[in-house]
C-alpha cells in the first residue's frame, strides 16, 4: 500500500482543486432550494398582482376615487353578511340610465340589463373553498377595506394587492392593533390615523372587545 | 499455518466452534494470509460475470421490485381504499411491514457498533453485509410510512419546514418521533457502512484493471492511501461513529414501539413495548443476517471467512433474544390479567382465542418454540438447518406485528364499532414487492462491493499481531483473553 | 319557468344534466342556471372550478408548479336584477310539507341561493313540532336525483315534450267527456290534499262514468274498516300518549310507521319523564321486532294471527278477573269473552298487563296496527271503551271520504275491469302498481293491454315502462300543493325551486285533463284555500304560506257510538283458528321498510345507506329469523333460503335477529326494484310476489336452505361474531349503555345509578381554558328511540358522501353519527337499547395528541376541530379514538357526481377530498354563523361597549338535535349554568362513556329508565 506513489494517477492533479467547489456546492444548493421554494411558492409571489381583464372596463378610480362613491353603495351586503356581494346590473343602471347612456364601454351592462343575463365578472380576491372569510365580522370590528383590498380607489382595474395567505391573515389576527380604525372610517380609503396608530388600535381593540382568534375552526369548517 | 490444524480438537479443520478454554478458536480458516484474504474477497467483486444463480435471483427480485412500483402507482392514483383497511382497522400491512423491516434493520448496526465496542472480533467476518442489509431494510421500512398516508403529496408536512401557513408539525405525535428516529438511524448507518468500506474500496481501486472501475472505485475511495494518518483518523472516526450508533440501536425501535405504547388502544398501551421491540428487532435482524450469510458463504465459497463459529454465535444470540421475546409474551398476558383493566384483558384473551388466534399461534410457534432448537449444538452448527429456523423466525416476527396491530385494532372499546380486516391482493403484492426491492439492492451489493470487510478481517489474522509469542500466538491476535473466556 | 319549459327549448331530448357540456352553452340553460343558482352558476358552467379543493391540494404537492397555485379564473355571476330582500350567499327558510302514508308533516326547507339544501321540521306544525323522520330529511336527495325522469315519454315515439302530450290529451279527453268518461279510469296514490279532492270531484263531475281508484300497498284501511264495524262509520283514532300510564300496542309501530309518528314519538317521550309525575309503561305485542318494540318495557312476541286472540283474552281477563265492567253497548261480546277463557292465549296474557290496564280509567291507551284485521281494530275500540279511555286518552275524528273502497278492494276492482277490457284509458297518478300491486293480479300484463295509459311518475319505473304515456312528476319541493296532517289541519306546499326537469304535479295533470289548463297547481291551491271565494284573502294566504299551516282546519272531534253488531260473531269464530302455523310452515310477516318504506325511496342513497334501526342492515332486506328458529331450520346468518308460498317462491338471505316470534319470519317490502334507478335497482329482494290475495299482512310459507350464502352489509357487527366476542359485547353493553329501574330512581335518584370510576386526573399538558363558551352535548337515552333521523340529517347538513354497499360491508360507512344497538337478556325475549354515538370532543382528546401534522386540535370553545386541509391521512387519530367516530375518505367520494348532484351540497361545509379524515364538528358552521351574528350585534350594541349580546341558549342547534323527533339531543354552553345542556350534565342520570380513561368527553349520556314493573319474564 505504500507504493501508491509509483502508480499512474487515476485522476488528474487538477481534480484536487475541485474539492472545495464540491463541498461548497453541496452545502449551498439545499439551502438555496429551500429559500427558493419558500419564497417562490408563497402566495406573495404567485398571487399578488393578479389583475384579470374584466368584461366591463369598470374603474374604481373613477367611481370610488374621483366620484367618491362609498363602497357600500354597490357592495351593500358587506356589513351584515359574509359576502360583499358584487352589485346587480340594476345598481349600475341606477346612474347610467342618465349618465353616459350611450357609452360603448357600457354595452355589456345595458345588454345584461335588458336581457337579464348577468355580467360575468372575474373574481380577483379568491380564497380556497375550504376557507370561510366573513366580511361582516371584520368590517364591524373596524378593519378597513384598505387593509386587505388596498387603495381600490386608485385601481382602474382591480388587482390583488395582498397575498391573502394564511400566514398573512395570522399576522393581523396575532397583532390587530395597527390594522384597526374607528367604525365610521372603515370604508374611508384615505383615512389617516390621528397620532400613533398602534396606540389608537389598542384603544379600539379594548373598545370593540376584539379578541382575534387563531383557532383553525375560525376559518376552516 | 500449522496453527489451525492443532487448534481445532475436532477432526474437521473447518470446525472452529469448540470452546476449549485453553485454546482460542481462530476466526479465519484455511491457509489465510493478507494476500489470500484480499484475493478471495476482491475477486468476488472483480469477476467478469457472477454465477448463474445470481442472475436468476436478480431477475426475480427485479421483477418483484417492478411489482412494488406498480402497486404504489395504483395506490397513489386510486387512494388508500385499495387496501383492505377500514374503521376500526386503520393500519395493517402498511405499518406491519414498516415495523418488520425496521426490525430487520437492527442487526447491522448492532453487529458493527455494539459488538465493535465490546471487542467481539468475530463481527469482522459478517459486519459488512450485515450493515448493508441494515441499510436496505431501512430503505424498505421507510417506504411504508411514506406511502400509507391518504394524501402522499403532502407527506413533507411531517418535516418541520418553514411555510407561509405558519404551522409546524405536532411534536407530541409519536409518528413525528418516528420520522426523526428512522432518518437519523438511516443516516448514521449509511455513514458507518461507507466509512468502513473506504479502505476496501481503495484496495479494489488499486486492483482495478479497467479505467472505469478505477475511476468509480477511486471516486468512492476518496483518495485513501492507507497512510498512517489515514488509518489513525479512520480508527478514531470509526470509534466515534460506533459510539453514536450504539444508542440508536436501542432508540429507533423504542421510538417505533411508542407509536403503539403511547396510544390508548387496548393491546398497544403497554410499557413493556420498548425493550420487547428492541429484543425482537435484534432477534429477527440476526435471523435475516444468517438467512443471507448461509447461502452467500456457500455460493461464493466464503466458508473460510464466515466460519461456523460466526453462525453459531449468531444462533446463540437468537436463542437468547428469542427467550426474551417469549418472556415478553408471557408477561404481557400476566399484566393484562393482573392490571385488572377489562379492555386490556379482553384484548389479550382475544389475541389467543379470538378470530385472529391463528396468527397468534403462528407467532408463538415461530418465535418462541422454533429457536429452542438452538439448544442443540448440532443444529447450531449445521448451517442449512439453522437457515430453516431463521425463515421461521422472520415469519414469526412479521406475524408478531400483525397480531399487535390488527387484532388490537379490530376489537377496541365499543363493541358497536368492532370490525374485521382482510388484506387485498394489493397489500399482498406490496409486501412481496418490498422483499423484491430488498433483495435487488442486496444482490447489487454482493456484485459490486466487497461483501466482507477485508481490512478488518486481516486485523484478526494471527499475522496481524506483531507481538504474538510462539506458544500462544493467537492470544493477542484478537483482543483480550478475558472476553473470549467469558 | 320558461328556461326549463320543454316547450321553449330546442326540443332535443332533455338530457343535459347527464351530458352537461353539450348543453351548457344554450342560452336558456345559462339563463336558468344563472337566475336559479347565482353563486353556483360558475360551478355548474365550469365544472373544473368545482374541484378546486383537490386542485389546490395537488398544486401544493411539493409546490411543484408554483404557478399552479393560481387556480383557474372563477367568474362572479351577480343578478341582473336582484330580487328585493334577497342576499346572495345567505340561507332562506320556506315552510312546506311532505305527505307520507296519507298524512302530512310540516317542514321548513333551507334554501341557499335558490338551492334547497336542508330540510327541518316546522315547529309551528302540531304533528311535527319541529321534528322529522329520516324520510323527511332524505326527500331532498330525490330532488337532485339524476335518475328522475326528465321528459315526457311516449311508448312508441320515445322522448316527447309536454306540448306533444297536450296535443294528444286535449282531443282525447274532449272525446271522453262526450261519452261521460266511460271506459276511463284513474288510479291514484293516496292523498289527503283538499285540492286534489276538489279536482277529483270536478273530474268525476266532468266524467261521470269514469272510475276513480286509490291504491297504496301499505294502507291503514283495516283501521278504517275496524271503525266501520265498531261505529258504523270510518273513524280515525287519536291517542294522547303523553297522558297515558299504560300503553298497550298491538303490532302498532307508532314511533316509525304511523302517519303521526313524529308527534306520537314526542308525546310518548313526554309521558316518560323520569322527573315528572307520570311515567308510562309500554307493552308491545308484535311478531317482528319493530322500533316501538325495541323501546318497550315489556314485549310479547307471538304470531301475527294470534294477536287478535290475545287481545280478546286481554279483554276477557279484564272483565272476568280484574272486574272491569263491559259497557252495555258491548254486551254482544259476552259469549266471545267466555269462549276466550278456554283459549290457549288466555294463559299467555300476563297478570301484570291486566293489572296495568285495570282500574285506570282514562289513563291507559290500547292501539292496534294496520296489519291486524278489521275485527281486531273493532275489538281495540271495545277495549278502550271498556277501559274508559274514550274522550280522555283516546279520541276520534271522522275519516274523510268514508265511502271509498279499501285500497285492496280498489286495485282488485280495477284489475277486474281491466281484465274484462272495460278500461280503454287509464290515468295513473303516482304510485307504482306494477311493482307493488298484489302479485296474483298480474297488474303489469293487464296494464300493458290498456289502449291508452297515462302515467304521472317521478321515475320511468316498472309502471311507466308499460304505459303509453309517461309524464314526469314534479318533486314535492318543486310543487304547489296542499295536504292534511293526521288531525286534518291543512298544510300548504310551496315550491322552493322551479321544476328542474319540467315535472308536473298531479294537480297540473288533472287540470290539463279537465281542460282547465293553463290553470294549474298554484291557482288550484289558492282556489281551494279561498273555499269558493274568487280570491283568497291575501293576508291570510301569505300568513298561511309563512307559517305553513292553515289555522282552524283541523277536524272536529267525533263522538261515535260503539256497537258489536256484525263483528262479535266473526270475533268468536276467529278464536277457533289456530294460533300457530302448521308444523313445517312458518308465518311470514310483511312489513314496511325503515328505509324505503314500500319501495318509493328505493333510489335514495341516504336511505339505502341508513342502517335499519334493528338489524343495522344497509342496501338490502332479508328474512328475519329468531336464533332458535334458525337453528330449527338449520340455517345460519347470511344463508340464502327459498321462501315458498303456494307455488311462488322468492330467494333471499337470512338475518338472524333476536326477538322475532317463534314459528314466524319477517320480511320488509320495497326492495328488489328492477327500474328504480342507478341506486335502487337490484338492491335487496322483492317479496311482493309472495303478497297475494287479500291477506296482505302475513302468509304461511315454507322455508328451505339453498346452500348458497349472501353478503349482507351491516354498519354494526360487520362479521359473524364468535362466542368470545359475543360474551364480551354483552358484558360491556351494560356499562356503556346505563339503565336504571324506575322504582330505584324514584326511591333515590342520587344512588340509583351505578357509580362511575372516579379518576384523579393527571394532566400531561396544560389544561385548556375557556373564557367564553364551552360547547357540550347531552344525549338522553331515555328519549332516544333509535329512529335514525339524526343520521340522515347529519348527512344532509355536512355533505357526507354515500359510499355504497361494498364499502359499507368493508366497514367504511361515513356517517358522523351512528346509533349503536345492543341486545340484552335472553335471545328469545331480548331487551334492545339504542345509543347514538358521535364525536365526544374530549377534553384530553387522544386523537389530538397523535396527529403528526396537528390536523386535529382543540379550539378556544372546547371543540375538537378537524382541519381537513391540514390532514395528510395517517389514520392514527381514528386508531386512537376510543369511540371510533372518525371517518376516512378512502377514495375520492365526489368523483363520479353529476353537476346536478353536487347542487345539494351545503356551501358552509367543506367538501372533503380523498385521503382526509373527517368527523362530527358539532355543526361548527352553525356555531360560527350564530357567533358571528351575535358578536356583530355585540359591537353595534350601545357604542361598541364589549358588553353586548351573548349567544342565547338553544340558539345554536346541531342538525342531529334539530331533526330529533323526541328532542333526545341537547347542545349548548357548559359554562352557562342555566343552559339545558348544563342542567342535563348535572342530572344524576348523567354519565360519560369510558370516563375512566380520563379522556373527559364533552358528551354526557343520560341513563335510560326502565319501567318493567311486576316481575317480567321477558327481561333477563
Amino acid at each position: 500500500m505504500q507504493d501508491h506513489g509509483k502508480r499512474p494517477l487515476i485522476f488528474p492533479k487538477w481534480v484536487d482543486s475541485l474539492r472545495p467547489v464540491v463541498f461548497g456546492v453541496a452545502s449551498i444548493v439545499p439551502v438555496y432550494a429551500l429559500v427558493l421554494l419558500y419564497y417562490g411558492g408563497s402566495p406573495r409571489t404567485t398571487d399578488v398582482g393578479y389583475m384579470p381583464a374584466q368584461p366591463v372596463p369598470y374603474s374604481h378610480t373613477v367611481h370610488a376615487g374621483d366620484l367618491g362613491i362609498d363602497c357600500r353603495y354597490c357592495h351593500t351586503t358587506v356589513e351584515d353578511t359574509a359576502h360583499a356581494a358584487v352589485p346587480p346590473t340594476q345598481t349600475c343602471m341606477n346612474c347610467h340610465t342618465g349618465i353616459h347612456p350611450e357609452s360603448p364601454q357600457l354595452v355589456p351592462v345595458r345588454e345584461s340589463f335588458s336581457t337579464g343575463l348577468p355580467v360575468r365578472w372575474v373574481r380577483v380576491h379568491d380564497l380556497p373553498d375550504y376557507v370561510y372569510f366573513d366580511h361582516s365580522a371584520h368590517v364591524s370590528r373596524g378593519v378597513g377595506c384598505v387593509e386587505c383590498h388596498d387603495r381600490v380607489d386608485k385601481m382602474d382595474t382591480v388587482v390583488q394587492a395582498q397575498p391573502l395567505s394564511m400566514g398573512w391573515c395570522l399576522d393581523c389576527h396575532r397583532n390587530p392593533d395597527p390594522h384597526l380604525r374607528p367604525l365610521d372610517e372603515v370604508t374611508n380609503m384615505v383615512w389617516e390615523p390621528p397620532g400613533d396608530r398602534a396606540e389608537l388600535g389598542a384603544r379600539l381593540r379594548e373598545r370593540y372587545g376584539i379578541a382575534p382568534s387563531e383557532d383553525c375552526s375560525t376559518c376552516h369548517r | 499455518m500449522s496453527v489451525v490444524g492443532t487448534t481445532a480438537p475436532s477432526a474437521d479443520p473447518w470446525d472452529n466452534t469448540s470452546d476449549d478454554p485453553t485454546r482460542r478458536a481462530p476466526l479465519v480458516l484455511g491457509a489465510a494470509d493478507y494476500a489470500s484474504v484480499t484475493e478471495k474477497v476482491a475477486e468476488l467483486a472483480e469477476r467478469r460475470r457472477p454465477p448463474r444463480a445470481w442472475y436468476i435471483a436478480f431477475g426475480v427480485s427485479l421483477a418483484l421490485t417492478g411489482l412494488l412500483g406498480a402497486m404504489i402507482l395504483y395506490l397513489f392514483t386510486t387512494g388508500v381504499g385499495v387496501w383492505g383497511l377500514n374503521s376500526p382497522v386503520g393500519w395493517a400491512f402498511d405499518i406491519i411491514n414498516f415495523v418488520f423491516w425496521v426490525g430487520i434493520g437492527h442487526a447491522g448496526t448492532l453487529i458493527s457498533a455494539i459488538l465493535f465496542l465490546f471487542r467481539q472480533s468475530w463481527r469482522t467476518g459478517i459486519n459488512r453485509f450485515a450493515e448493508a442489509m441494515t441499510i436496505f431494510a431501512v430503505i424498505c421500512a421507510g417506504l411504508f410510512p411514506a406511502i400509507h398516508v391518504g394524501r402522499v403529496w403532502l407527506i413533507y408536512w411531517v418535516f418541520p419546514l418553514p411555510n407561509q401557513m405558519q404551522v409546524w408539525p405536532n411534536f407530541r405525535s409519536p409518528l413525528l418521533w418516528d420520522v426523526f428516529a428512522v432518518s437519523t438511524y438511516f443516516t448514521v448507518s449509511l455513514l458507518f457502512w461507507y466509512m468502513g468500506m473506504i479502505p476496501d474500496l481503495a484496495t479494489l481501486r488499486d486492483r482495478a484493471t479497467s479505467r472505469v472501475r478505477q475511476r468509480v472505485y477511486g471516486l468512492f475511495a476518496m483518495g485513501w492511501r492507507g497512510s498512517n494518518r489515514h488509518w489513525q483518523n479512520y480508527e478514531r472516526v470509526y470509534l466515534i461513529l460506533a459510539a453514536l450508533a450504539t444508542p440508536l440501536v436501542l432508540s429507533v425501535h423504542s421510538v417505533v414501539s411508542f407509536d403503539f405504547a403511547v396510544s390508548m388502544v387496548p393491546g398497544w398501551h403497554t410499557t413493556i413495548f420498548p425493550p420487547y421491540f428492541v429484543a425482537g428487532a435484534i432477534f429477527c435482524g440476526f435471523a435475516m443476517v444468517l438467512l443471507l450469510a448461509v447461502p452467500a458463504r456457500q455460493w461464493f465459497g466464503l466458508e473460510a471467512l464466515i466460519t461456523l463459529r460466526h453462525l453459531e454465535n449468531m444462533n446463540k444470540i437468537m436463542l437468547a433474544t428469542g427467550m426474551i421475546i417469549g418472556y415478553a409474551y408471557f408477561i404481557e398476558f400476566f399484566i393484562a390479567w393482573y392490571g385488572g383493566n377489562v379492555y386490556e384483558h379482553f384484548a389479550f384473551v382475544n389475541r389467543a382465542l379470538g378470530p385472529y388466534a391463528w396468527s397468534y399461534w403462528i407467532m408463538v410457534t415461530c418465535n418462541v418454540i422454533a429457536p429452542q432448537l438452538f439448544w442443540s449444538k448440532r443444529i447450531r452448527t449445521s448451517p442449512w438447518v439453522a437457515w430453516g429456523i431463521c425463515v421461521f423466525i422472520n415469519v414469526g416476527m412479521w406475524f408478531e406485528r400483525f397480531v399487535i396491530i390488527v387484532t388490537s385494532l379490530s376489537r377496541d372499546y365499543l363493541p358497536g364499532s368492532w370490525g374485521a380486516y382482510k388484506p387485498t391482493w394489493v397489500e399482498l403484492c406490496t409486501l412481496l414487492g418490498s422483499f423484491g426491492l430488498f433483495f435487488t439492492l442486496f444482490l447489487l451489493f454482493v456484485r459490486f462491493v466487497p461483501m466482507v470487510a477485508m481490512a478488518e478481517v486481516k486485523a484478526v489474522l494471527p499475522q496481524a499481531d506483531a507481538h504474538a509469542s510462539p506458544n500462544e500466538p493467537e492470544r493477542r491476535a484478537t483482543g483480550t483473553l478475558a472476553v473470549e473466556k467469558a | 319557468m320558461s328556461s326549463l319549459d320543454p316547450t321553449t327549448d330546442s326540443g332535443r331530448p332533455r338530457s343535459f344534466w347527464r351530458s352537461l357540456d353539450e348543453r351548457a352553452d344554450t342560452p336558456e340553460f345559462r339563463q336558468f342556471v344563472e337566475r336559479e343558482f347565482p353563486a353556483w352558476a360558475d360551478e355548474m358552467l365550469e365544472p373544473a372550478s368545482r374541484r378546486r379543493f383537490l386542485q389546490l391540494m395537488g398544486a401544493s404537492m411539493a409546490l411543484a408548479g408554483m404557478t399552479a397555485c393560481r387556480w383557474p379564473a372563477e367568474p362572479i355571476v351577480p343578478f341582473a336584477h336582484r330580487p328585493a330582500g334577497f342576499v346572495p350567499g345567505e340561507p332562506l327558510h320556506y315552510a312546506t310539507a311532505l305527505e307520507l302514508a296519507g298524512a302530512a308533516v310540516g317542514l321548513l326547507v333551507t334554501s341557499y341561493d335558490g338551492r334547497p339544501i336542508k330540510v327541518e321540521g316546522n315547529p309551528d306544525h302540531a304533528y311535527g313540532l319541529g321534528g322529522t323522520l329520516a324520510w323527511h330529511q332524505a326527500a331532498l336527495l330525490d330532488l337532485y336525483d339524476p335518475d328522475r325522469s326528465q321528459h315526457v315519454a311516449q311508448r312508441e315515439a320515445g322522448p316527447a315534450s309536454w306540448d306533444d302530450f297536450v296535443a294528444f290529451a286535449r282531443p282525447h279527453f274532449d272525446a271522453l267527456r262526450a261519452v261521460r268518461g266511460s271506459r276511463l279510469a284513474v288510479l291514484a296514490d293516496a292523498s289527503s290534499s283538499p285540492s286534489r279532492a276538489d279536482m277529483r270531484a270536478r273530474f268525476t263531475a266532468a266524467f261521470p262514468d269514469a272510475r276513480w281508484y286509490e291504491y297504496e300497498p301499505l294502507s291503514r284501511d283495516n283501521a278504517r274498516e275496524g271503525a266501520r264495524l265498531a261505529f258504523g262509520r270510518p273513524q280515525r283514532t287519536h291517542v294522547a300518549l303523553d297522558r297515558a300510564e299504560t300503553i298497550l300496542s298491538l303490532d302498532e309501530d307508532f314511533l316509525l310507521h304511523h302517519p303521526a309518528a313524529v308527534r306520537y314519538a314526542r308525546d310518548f317521550v313526554l309521558g316518560r319523564d323520569p322527573d315528572g309525575a307520570t311515567f308510562s309503561r309500554l307493552w308491545v305485542v308484535e311478531t317482528s321486532p319493530s322500533l316501538t318494540g325495541s323501546v318497550a318495557d315489556r314485549r310479547i312476541a307471538i304470531p301475527n294471527r294470534a294477536i287478535q286472540a290475545f287481545a280478546t283474552c286481554v279483554l276477557a281477563k279484564l272483565v272476568h278477573e280484574a272486574g272491569a265492567d263491559l259497557p252495555a253497548a258491548l254486551d254482544g261480546l259476552g259469549p266471545v269473552l267466555d269462549a276466550a277463557r278456554r283459549h290457549p292465549m288466555y294463559g299467555r296474557v300476563d297478570a301484570d298487563l291486566v293489572l296495568d290496564l285495570a282500574g285506570k280509567a282514562g289513563r291507559t291507551v290500547v292501539l292496534a296496527g294496520p296489519r291486524l284485521p278489521a275485527e281486531t281494530h273493532a275489538l281495540v275500540h271495545a277495549l278502550n271503551a271498556t277501559l274508559g279511555n274514550v274522550g280522555r286518552t283516546v279520541t276520534y275524528t271522522a275519516e274523510p271520504d268514508p265511502d271509498r273502497p279499501s285500497h285492496a278492494q280498489a286495485i282488485r276492482d280495477l284489475a277486474r275491469d281491466m281484465g274484462r277490457n272495460f278500461v280503454d284509458t287509464l290515468v295513473l297518478v303516482g304510485g307504482n302498481p306494477v311493482y307493488d300491486a298484489p302479485a296474483d293480479l298480474g297488474f303489469g300484463d293487464l296494464l300493458a293491454r290498456v289502449k291508452t295509459s297515462i302515467r304521472l311518475g317521478a321515475y320511468e319505473d316498472e309502471t311507466s315502462r308499460v304505459c303509453t304515456w309517461h309524464v314526469p312528476r314534479a318533486h314535492i319541493f318543486e310543487s304547489w300543493g296542499d295536504a292534511r296532517d293526521f288531525g286534518g289541519t291543512v298544510c300548504l306546499i310551496q315550491p322552493l325551486i322551479e321544476p328542474l326537469h319540467g315535472g308536473r304535479t298531479d294537480l297540473d295533470l288533472l287540470a290539463q285533463l279537465l281542460g282547465e289548463a293553463p290553470f294549474a297547481a298554484y291557482e288550484i291551491v289558492r282556489r281551494t284555500f279561498a273555499r269558493g271565494a274568487a280570491e283568497p284573502d291575501p293576508r291570510a294566504w301569505h300568513e298561511a304560506l309563512r307559517v305553513g299551516v292553515v289555522a282552524g282546519t283541523a277536524w272536529p272531534e267525533a263522538g261515535p257510538t260503539i256497537g258489536t253488531a256484525g263483528w262479535s260473531k266473526r270475533l268468536r269464530a276467529a278464536l277457533d283458528a289456530p294460533a300457530y302455523p302448521e308444523p313445517g310452515s312458518y308465518e311470514l310477516v310483511f312489513g314496511p321498510d325503515a328505509s324505503v318504506i314500500d319501495g318509493r325511496f328505493a333510489n335514495n342513497g341516504w336511505l339505502q345507506e341508513l342502517a335499519d334501526p334493528l338489524t343495522k342492515l344497509t342496501w338490502d332486506n332479508a328474512v328475519i329469523v329468531a336464533p332458535a328458529t334458525a337453528a330449527e331450520m338449520g340455517v345460519r346468518h347470511g344463508d340464502v333460503v327459498r321462501v315458498t308460498r303456494s307455488g311462488t317462491s322468492v330467494e333471499l338471505p337470512v338475518f338472524v335477529l333476536p326477538g322475532q316470534a317463534p314459528r314466524t319470519v319477517g320480511a320488509t317490502l320495497g326492495y328488489g326494484r328492477t327500474r328504480a334507478g342507478r341506486v335502487g335497482s337490484g338492491a335487496g329482494f322483492d317479496v311482493y310476489p309472495l303478497r297475494v290475495g287479500d291477506d296482505t299482512a302475513w302468509a304461511d310459507v315454507r322455508v328451505e336452505p339453498t346452500g348458497r350464502t349472501y353478503r349482507l352489509a351491516t354498519t354494526q357487527d360487520h362479521f359473524a361474531i364468535d362466542t368470545l366476542g359475543a360474551q364480551e359485547r354483552a358484558e360491556r353493553a351494560v356499562t356503556l349503555v346505563r339503565e336504571v329501574e324506575l322504582e330505584a330512581w324514584r326511591h333515590d335518584p342520587q344512588h340509583a345509578m351505578p357509580g362511575e370510576h372516579a379518576v384523579a386526573p393527571v394532566e400531561l399538558w396544560k389544561p385548556h381554558e375557556y373564557p367564553d363558551e364551552r360547547w357540550g352535548m347531552a344525549i338522553d337515552l331515555n328519549a332516544c328511540t333509535g329512529c335514525g333521523a339524526c343520521v340522515v340529517a347529519c348527512q344532509a347538513e355536512n355533505n357526507i358522501p354515500i359510499v355504497g354497499k361494498a364499502e359499507v360491508a368493508r366497514g367504511r360507512e361515513m356517517h358522523w353519527i351512528r346509533i349503536d344497538r345492543y341486545f340484552a337478556g335472553a335471545p328469545d325475549a331480548p331487551e334492545i337499547v339504542h345509543q347514538p354515538v358521535t364525536c365526544h370532543h374530549c377534553e384530553n382528546a387522544p386523537c389530538e395528541q397523535v396527529c403528526p401534522v396537528g390536523a386535529t386540535v382543540h379550539d378556544a370553545e372546547g371543540l375538537n376541530v378537524m382541519v381537513y386541509n391540514r390532514c395528510i391521512g395517517t389514520r392514527y387519530c381514528n386508531n386512537n379514538c376510543p369511540y371510533k367516530v372518525r371517518r376516512f375518505n378512502w377514495f375520492n367520494n365526489q368523483k363520479h357526481q353529476s353537476d346536478l348532484e353536487v347542487m345539494i351540497y351545503n356551501p358552509d361545509v367543506t367538501v372533503r377530498s380523498r385521503g382526509v379524515m373527517e368527523k362530527c364538528t358539532f355543526c361548527l358552521q352553525r356555531i360560527q354563523s350564530v357567533r358571528i351574528q351575535a358578536r356583530n350585534e355585540q359591537v353595534r350594541g350601545e357604542n361598541g361597549r364589549a358588553a353586548g349580546r351573548l349567544i342565547r341558549d338553544g340558539e345554536i342547534v346541531p342538525a342531529c338535535a334539530q331533526a330529533c323527533p323526541t328532542r333526545a339531543i341537547d347542545f349548548g354552553d357548559l359554562n352557562d349554568p342555566e343552559s339545558r345542556v348544563h342542567r342535563k350534565h348535572a342530572s344524576p342520570r348523567a354519565y360519560r362513556m369510558l370516563a375512566e380513561f380520563n379522556v373527559r368527553p364533552r358528551t354526557a349520556y343520560l341513563a335510560r329508565v326502565r319501567n318493567r314493573g311486576g316481575h317480567p319474564e321477558g327481561a333477563a
